[in-house]
């Protein structure tokens, strides 16, 4: 459980499938490094060696950290995102570099640069929460302090932060912007596992008939939470996030299903969740606009629909196999096609490129990120570290979801990014500390004395 | 699966919602791969090949463009290179603006150069991984030629005979649907749009003509076609039975007088005297083209008959060609009869080719090619073949549209028209279409517009009349009657036409 053998000097323990998996996933980063080198080159070629061998490093890095601080934790998450990460790399050295341009002292750097940086900083918040978050007791015991934290953090935003497309979603510190509803999604998992769990039981046994078979948890342990969600989705609407409303949304109702085990609840939830959003249809103009453009970007070909037409169109240009790294995002007039491809669009960039095979293989690979931190839920402690690990790991899977969605038209477009791949600080950060949290999660404690019998095999012990 | 002991500690009801909810998200991810699979494999090819997708925009800006052959050879558009070193279209001759259309880096495409886009750009191949390795192969892929079966010599006499009138020229071999001559004036400078030195002056001038040069009358324009559309009237009276050669009608050298009475409305027609109280056959009453006879003809067919044949034909949807057609139509379908005639009089004043019958240039030529190719309607062909860099021919198949009529009533047909044109009779109106040595068959027509202004003159027509190798339409705008201009015009073309030929 959580009573840890304070400092000293742990053992360090191996992780050789961690190992096995980061070598296979670094071929495939070299591999795509060459195919994207060979084609801007026009001969073999890496593309950017020096910041792949940086990146590679930093995953080593991380890998190393693990096995010195000898905790016993998952050893898939860590190659998985290594993957995801490269890849959004490999995108950010294939853009013009000077889509995203910030001045850092004497230094100017471009997208791939500035990605880079924050994949690296990212795998280091990981690392560091990996290895230091040893209880979850400072997490759930103040969950109401998290709670008003980030809808403070949210306030602060909405006061002082700066409007970007019509969103008024990044607050600007320093030379950084950062977009606060990217951690908040950590603190609502927080505030909604420690609270469900606390309320467990009641939610799912002192349930209060309604109408016939139709029962609801008891009024008193239903509103908290209601509230909460109202508030946080009050907020976000008002706010313009409509991905972040929908990914908040999901992943409480995800929890709930969890934590109380009715399906009834989940419909509730889903009917509550679409005649609510009716509602806002009828009330906010841009909420109207932006389905009606998803039901016909034809509509406005040129206009509102012209971000989502081009990106079908890329997705089409790159059939099942794409194009190839690097020979696909065709320049017109010295445009990319599709506007911010970097941050709302890097799946339709990927599906010309890579083909239909690279969008499925980049979809399995979320899927493995969720059904990992589903089996870390599963096999967790207690009820709180277990709605912990699974809503941090449908926070990455569900915010996939709605993006890779939205870019192919399945439901509307919201401008949230696509975790790990699309370039964007805040988002590279906050996915990098819900991995170290999953990392965390996963620690099955100390190592159990080996049997005798074992001691004498030269295999290293790993139960 | 280490850690499933570890799980066994919690209770069994977290376990399987844990499950379950997996599952649920293996769904979500499915169906996510799903929606790639349809945009990235099922509508892959309209996307990726529409003339709006990016990569056709890009390809156009940098591929090398095919060039477009004539039957001959000859070449019809290459590439110039500019002085910024960038490529852009030239055209032989500016006869050629309505076929071939425009390639400009302003203002898109049109034409051929639209129609066949992606082949001229060598887009065409869609082996997906000769495409995912095709990005290791040099810059600048070069499209596959077009070879057409226009003849270049003829496009250029068929403009220079409209001259300054607007009109058009369709002419092909009945055999095969080979379009040999695509006219449509006032034509416009292609290359001028294609140059990016002029491209804007030279667009703006084409739009801002009067004679909307931009429109391609030969498969878009449509006209009233007068008596040239008697020769569908006969064929919806022999494909439905309703007529034969012998057939005559013993009230019209009366009503030629005092007018056809059709639900109480007077179908005047007068303008054969000299036929005097002549009761005509079906090859009389096309020779001296009588109105009383074919609208009695066609009340006969019926609208039901009438409409079957002109569907057969191709009115009614547009036409299977390499550039896109408008639809001819026989009425404008709302009215309670059948094929849409709102009553007799409509009727009886479409089967001359008056009422609300619209044609475009193209669906008459190919009315004449029908009859000429013994009842089997061609599918008329541009684009003969593509060849790509490498020297691979890659043929594009003749066809045909289906039968329209029989064999032998589409040689009673053929033989009524050649005595519209060397008949005693019929050459009082149609000498013009003569060619010496040649047996001609043709139809005039002379189309009134309503209101002032000169008729539209139309020939429709197939030469020699034995074995047709050659099939016409043409429409020269208030030309006045078929026979001043549009017979004339098909004969000095028949006339070339014949002499080039071994």
């Amino acid at each position: 459980m959580t009573q840890v053998d304070l400092p000293g000097f742990p053992r360090p323990v191996a992780r050789p499938r961690e190992l096995g998996l980061l070598l296979a996933m670094a071929g495939c980063l070299v591999l795509g490094s060459l195919s994207l080198g060979s084609t801007q080159a026009g001969g073999l070629a890496l593309a950017q060696p020096a910041e792949l061998a940086i990146y590679l490093g930093a995953l080593a890095a991380m890998h190393l950290a693990l096995v010195v601080a000898g905790r016993r934790v998952d050893e898939v998450l860590l190659p998985v995102v290594g993957l995801l990460g490269g890849i959004g790399l490999l995108l950010a050295e294939r853009l013009p570099q000077d889509l995203v341009v910030q001045r850092v002292g004497p230094l100017t750097l471009g997208l791939a640069s500035l990605q880079l940086i924050w994949l690296v900083l990212a795998f280091a918040v990981g690392a560091a929460a990996a290895i230091a978050v040893r209880s979850d007791r400072w997490l759930r015991l103040y969950k109401y302090t998290w709670a008003a934290f980030g809808l403070g953090l949210l306030l602060l935003t909405f006061v002082f932060g700066r409007d970007v497309n019509g969103s008024r979603l990044t607050l600007d510190v320093g030379p950084v912007s950062w977009q606060p509803s990217e951690l908040l999604k950590v603190i609502l998992v927080v505030f909604f596992a420690a609270y469900l769990a606390e309320n467990r039981v009641q939610l799912a046994d002192a349930r209060v008939r309604v109408a016939g078979p139709l029962t609801l948890p008891p009024a008193p342990y239903l509103l908290p939470a209601a509230l909460m969600l109202a508030l946080a989705l009050g907020i976000v609407v008002i706010q313009r996030d409509l991905g972040a409303a929908l990914l908040f949304f999901s992943v409480f109702l995800c929890l709930f299903y969890l934590a109380s085990g009715s399906k009834v609840d989940v419909v509730i939830g889903i009917v509550l969740f679409v005649a609510g959003f009716i509602v806002l249809a009828l009330v906010f103009a841009h909420v109207r606009e932006r389905v009606a453009n998803w039901l016909d970007p034809w509509a406005d070909p040129l206009g509102a629909g012209y971000q989502t037409i081009q990106a079908l169109h890329a997705f089409a240009r790159g059939g099942l196999l794409g194009t190839g790294l690097g020979a696909g995002l065709p320049m017109v007039d010295g445009h990319l096609p599709i506007p911010a491809v970097q941050t709302d669009f890097p799946l339709a960039a990927l599906g010309e490129e890579l083909g239909m095979a690279g969008v499925v293989a980049i979809l399995a690979c979320y899927l493995v990120v969720v059904a990992r931190g589903l089996r870390i839920a599963a096999g967790a402690a207690d009820d709180v570290r277990a709605l912990l690990a699974a809503g941090l790991a449908l926070v990455i899977g569900v915010q996939a979801i709605i993006i890779a969605g939205g870019n192919l038209k399945l439901i509307p477009l919201t401008g949230i990014t696509l975790p790990f791949i699309s370039y964007g600080g805040s988002s590279l950060l906050v996915n990098g500390l819900i991995v170290g949290l999953l990392l965390a999660l996963s620690d099955r404690g100390p190592a159990p004395p080996a049997a005798p019998r074992r001691a004498r095999r030269v295999r290293q012990d790993r139960s | 699966m280490t850690a499933r002991a570890a799980g066994g500690r919690r209770e069994g009801a977290l376990g399987e919602r844990v499950v379950r909810l997996g599952i649920a998200l293996a769904i979500a991810f499915g169906g996510v791969a799903l929606g790639a699979g349809y945009w990235q494999v099922l509508r892959a090819d309209d996307l990726a090949h529409d003339p709006s997708d990016a990569g056709v925009i890009a390809a156009t800006q940098n591929a090398v463009r095919g060039r477009i052959l004539d039957r001959d050879g000859h070449v019809l558009a290459t590439n110039r290179r500019g002085t910024g070193g960038a490529l852009y279209r030239v055209y032989a001759d500016q006869s050629l603006s309505a076929p071939l259309g425009y390639a400009s880096s302003l203002y898109g495409s049109a034409g051929l150069e639209a129609a066949d886009a992606s082949e001229l750009l060598g887009l065409g191949g869609d082996d997906p991984l000769a495409r995912a390795l095709a990005k290791f192969r040099t810059p600048s892929p070069r499209g596959d030629d077009l070879r057409t079966s226009l003849s270049l010599a003829l496009q250029e006499l068929a403009v220079r005979l409209l001259g300054n009138d607007r009109g058009a020229v369709v002419a092909l071999d009945p055999r095969t649907g080979d379009v040999l001559a695509l006219a449509s004036t006032p034509t416009f400078d292609a290359s001028g749009i294609a140059n990016p030195a002029t491209s804007r002056a030279a667009f703006t001038e084409a739009l801002d003509d009067p004679g909307q040069p931009l429109l391609d009358r030969a498969t878009q324009g449509l006209y009233v076609p007068g008596s040239a559309f008697k020769i569908v009237t006969a064929i919806a009276g022999f494909a439905s039975g309703a007529i034969d050669a012998a057939t005559s009608f013993p009230q019209q050298p009366g009503d030629e007088i005092t007018g056809l009475l059709v639900d109480g409305f007077r179908v005047v027609d007068g303008h054969h005297l000299f036929t005097g109280s002549e009761v005509l056959d079906f090859s009389r009453a096309t020779e001296v083209s009588c109105n009383i006879w074919y609208a009695l003809a066609g009340l006969r067919s019926g609208g039901a008959g009438m409409d079957a044949a002109a569907r057969r034909l191709g009115f009614g949807a547009p036409i299977p060609f390499d550039l896109p057609t408008a639809v001819s139509q026989l009425t404008n379908g709302g009215g309670p009869l059948p094929g849409g005639f709102a009553d007799d009089v409509e009727l009886a004043n479409a089967a001359y080719g008056q009422g609300e019958v619209l044609v475009t240039p193209l669906q008459m030529a190919l009315v004449a090619a029908t009859v000429a190719n013994g009842g089997l309607e061609p599918r008329p062909r541009l684009v003969t073949a593509f060849v790509s860099p490498s020297g691979a021919v890659s043929a594009v198949p003749t066809g045909t549209l289906g039968r329209v009529l029989g064999a032998p009533d589409a040689a009673t047909i053929a033989g009524a028209m050649v005595q519209a044109v060397e008949g005693v009779d019929g050459q009082k109106f149609t000498a013009g279409a003569q060619v010496a040595g040649v047996t001609v068959a043709g139809k005039t027509g002379t189309a009134q517009l309503g209101g002032s202004g000169e008729p539209n003159s139309w020939f429709i027509g197939f030469a020699p009349a034995e074995a047709p190798t050659i099939a016409l339409a043409v429409i020269v705008e208030h030309g006045g009657s078929g026979g001043a201009r549009a017979a004339p015009l098909a004969g000095d073309l028949l006339r070339a036409y014949f002499a080039a030929q071994p």
